[in-house]
């Protein structure tokens, strides 16, 4: 790589201007906030209500539907309009109500002045103590009460069904909440809590922030559930799996990898085939040359052969008082094969944990950077804009994270483990050449950034820095592209060719992992009273809601969601460190 | 708390027709929360001829939660555990209703000894040899209809009358029958075991 940067530098610097040149006058963009408008959104416990009726409004407005029936259907199709809207023009829409327990009926009328049996408590009560659901199914509010309440403790709330034998209508949410909430209000309140949080628990695109303890967000992504995402409390996450950001480690790479590396099973493995707990003090003793009689520290001789203890006296036929057996070829195979895959294993856990650590002596070039920084400034060169030093810094963060998690992926791709079926060793080899080939021209530019942003330039005449802005900016593209390069490289040639194995990792971002922007709500105290309120008149409540209906989906209403945004810590640069760093910042 | 003015009107409604249906409902013991129920065998079935006591408890939520039901008479069926008497049946589980009683469940669990249902088995064995050997299994479930399901038919003297005539001391067999709750061959074994 070296020729590639010194030959071709002017080329890089002249079109490097052109596209940088956007941020360097903008000190704000530092934050190196994605260019298009993010498809994840946040979902917090406030905007929760508004996102979910945004799919609720899709069905209202199509089949023009009350909310109660349109949530029904939504909960029974778990929350995929797609689906749901699939279901509706292939089978029509009566079966499509049919089943998800949703029956129409025009006539809510009761006859108030007559008593009506209730089959339930087998009494007799007034018209005006029942209720008649939208199934045609009359009983006493008393009953439905009951009813409700054993339901909601039995955690079945998104699914009431009427309580009449084989009738498989799902009770109106109104109804329930304003009959429970007269005798226990705070069941009232979990049924509502339950109905809002199926929205997430139910939904395949929606899912919690893994954060602990929790911040109470949720996270919805629009199209690809293999993304990484960062939550607006600041964790960075796995979509798919909810574990760190782990690309380009497959999930199950990732998980395994850090099973691995918590159980530092190779190492026990290690330890059971080279040496034998001393029968005495039980420490595991390695032997370390010489016969088959073993002393431990603690003065104990014992048997290397069948760990049993020994006098010290031996001749070199026999050990004194003792005599076991044989020599074990498997075991001789076995220990073998245990330091290949402990000195497989440790090669890559090296390299990934060297580039860990870098991470951590780097961060904290975030300080003596912006000190340089300040440096320059009052240096009062020609040069004003020093955001391509932020800006290489944060390459070089961007590029340390891909390099440190590509070398658990090289570990499975290219180990017994999960391919072993699915390559030839050609195969194998040639793959393993290819990415490696990549891998090390990565790093190689990501050491050489390194360099050059640790160099004191604050101090250098203006000529020096020029020449290291140049550099600095020419590293970072290439490591970018060859970032990109390298995802590309394991999504069609490594993974791509796999016929079993599936395994999808999360695309490279260059600008580093996406930010879920909150999602815009027209907040307004009011809709939610009428919305909550137990209310019969269903025309007006629709009504209402319409006029309150929260802004379409992608469109980003910064004044909207600003004032519940939660403090940031202060930072100019997106670190994107794994946690396990920034725990220790 | 269990509704015990639904489960007294129960009781009275089943009672009433008795004669027709054939099943019954008696409490067991001072409340209401554990009852016994009596179904007779369906006709033209394995079990026809035989009488089959239930024992039911009710629990706190009833009629909103379902009745416990279990076979207290030994029955071979597939969907009856031929060691508990537990029943597999859904309108004592998920599909429960409160629009239903005591009667109408006693009535589907009549009706599932006339249709068992195999693939969906309580008892593996039994649901087994249902499916692979049925002239076994109907002699085999018509043996224990025999055997279990008659002779807790018979009254108590009758019993006592029987056991004595084996020679067993009458005030020891009375006392061994209660302990047992009235069933012969338990009676029996105990008396025989010492």
């Amino acid at each position: 790589m070296e020729d590639c940067t010194s030959s071709s530098e002017q080329d890089y610097y002249c079109s490097d201007q052109d596209s940088l040149d956007g941020i360097d006058n903008d000190e704000s963009r530092v934050q190196w906030v994605p260019p298009k408008a993010s498809s994840c959104k946040v979902i917090t416990k406030e905007s929760l209500l508004a996102a979910q009726r945004e799919d609720l409004r899709r069905v209202m407005d199509l089949l023009s539907l009350r909310e109660h029936h349109a949530r029904t259907l939504l909960i029974h199709y778990r929350w995929d309009v797609e689906k749901l809207f699939a279901v509706l023009v292939e089978k029509g829409r009566d079966c499509l109500f049919a089943g998800a327990g949703v029956t129409l009926v025009g006539n809510h009328d009761l006859p108030s002045s007559s008593t009506i049996m209730c089959n339930i408590c087998i009494e007799d009560v007034p018209g005006t103590e029942a209720t008649k659901m939208d199934c045609g199914h009359d009983f006493c509010n008393n009953c439905w009460t009951e009813h409700f309440i054993v339901k909601i403790n039995e955690g079945q709330s998104k699914r009431i069904r009427c309580m009449a034998h084989k009738c498989n209508a799902i009770c109106d949410e109104a109804i329930v909440r304003n009959l429970v909430s007269k005798r226990h209000p705070d069941l009232a309140e979990k049924f509502d809590r339950f109905l809002l949080e199926s929205y997430i628990e139910d939904n395949k695109m929606v899912k919690w922030c893994p954060s602990a303890p929790h911040c109470g967000n949720a996270i919805r992504v629009e199209d690809d559930e293999f993304c990484e995402v960062e939550c607006s409390c600041g964790l960075q996450f796995c979509f798919s799996c909810l574990a760190e950001a782990h690309s380009p480690c497959s999930c199950l790479m990732w998980e395994l990898w850090t099973k691995k590396c918590h159980d530092e099973s190779e190492t026990v493995n290690w330890i059971t085939v080279h040496t034998k707990s001393c029968p005495k003090c039980h420490k595991p003793v390695e032997k370390n040359g010489g016969c088959n009689l073993v002393s431990c520290i603690c003065g104990q001789a014992f048997c290397w052969l069948c760990g049993g203890a020994t006098g010290r006296d031996h001749t070199w036929s026999r050990i004194n008082g003792h005599s076991c057996g044989r020599y074990k070829e498997d075991r001789e195979k076995k220990a073998e094969r245990a330091k290949r895959d402990l000195y497989r294993y440790m090669h890559y856990h090296n390299r990934y944990k060297a580039h860990t650590d870098s991470f951590k002596l780097e961060s904290n070039l975030k300080e003596t950077i912006r000190e340089k920084v300040s440096n320059l400034e009052r240096n009062e060169l020609r040069l004003k804009d020093f955001s391509w030093v932020t800006n290489g810094l944060y390459r070089l963060f961007r590029s340390r994270r891909v390099l440190s998690y590509s070398y658990p992926f090289a570990y499975y791709m290219f180990g017994d483990d999960l391919f072993m079926d699915e390559m030839t060793k050609e195969e194998r080899e040639i793959k393993q050449h290819l990415f490696e080939d990549q891998q090390q021209q990565l790093e190689a530019n990501v050491e050489k950034l390194s360099k050059y942003i640790e160099e004191p330039f604050d101090q250098f005449g203006e000529s020096k820095v020029m020449e290291i802005r140049m550099v600095v900016i020419n590293l970072s593209v290439i490591t970018d592209n060859l970032c990109k390069k390298m995802y590309e490289c394991i999504e069609n040639d490594l993974l791509g060719s796999l016929q079993f194995g599936i395994h999808s990792i999360a695309p490279y971002q260059s600008k580093g992992i996406e930010k879920a922007t909150e999602l815009s709500v027209c907040w307004n105290p009011k809709v939610t009273n009428t919305e909550k309120c137990p209310t019969r008149d269903y025309h007006t409540n629709g009504i209402t809601k319409e006029s309150n209906r929260p802004s379409g989906s992608g469109s980003l209403d910064e004044s909207g969601c600003s004032s519940r945004k939660r403090p940031r810590k202060e930072s100019t640069i997106d670190l994107n460190l794994p946690a396990e760093v920034i725990d220790r910042n | 708390m269990v509704d015990f003015a639904r489960v007294q009107k129960e009781l009275q409604e089943c009672n009433k027709d008795n004669d027709v249906s054939g099943i019954s409902i008696k409490p067991k013991g001072d409340n209401l929360t554990h009852l016994a129920g009596t179904i007779p065998g369906p006709l033209a079935t394995p079990y026809e001829g035989g009488t089959f006591n239930i024992d039911i408890i009710l629990p706190d939520g009833y009629p909103f939660e379902p009745p416990r039901m279990q076979f207290a008479t030994k029955v071979w069926h597939p969907n009856i555990s031929s060691q508990s008497g537990a029943i597999c049946l859904d309108i004592l589980k998920d599909q429960w209703s409160p629009a239903l009683t005591l009667k109408t469940a006693l009535l589907s669990v009549q009706a599932l000894l006339s249709a068992p249902e195999p693939d969906d088995p309580q008892d593996a064995v039994v649901a087994q040899q249902y499916l692979r050997d049925y002239q076994t299994f109907a002699a085999t479930a018509r043996y224990w209809t025999e055997t279990f399901a008659r002779t807790s038919a018979l009254g108590v003297e009758e019993k006592v009358q029987k056991l004595v005539e084996m020679g067993f001391p009458e005030a020891l067999v009375r006392s061994t029958l209660e302990s047992v709750g009235g069933d012969e061959n338990m009676a029996l074994e105990k008396l025989c075991s010492g």
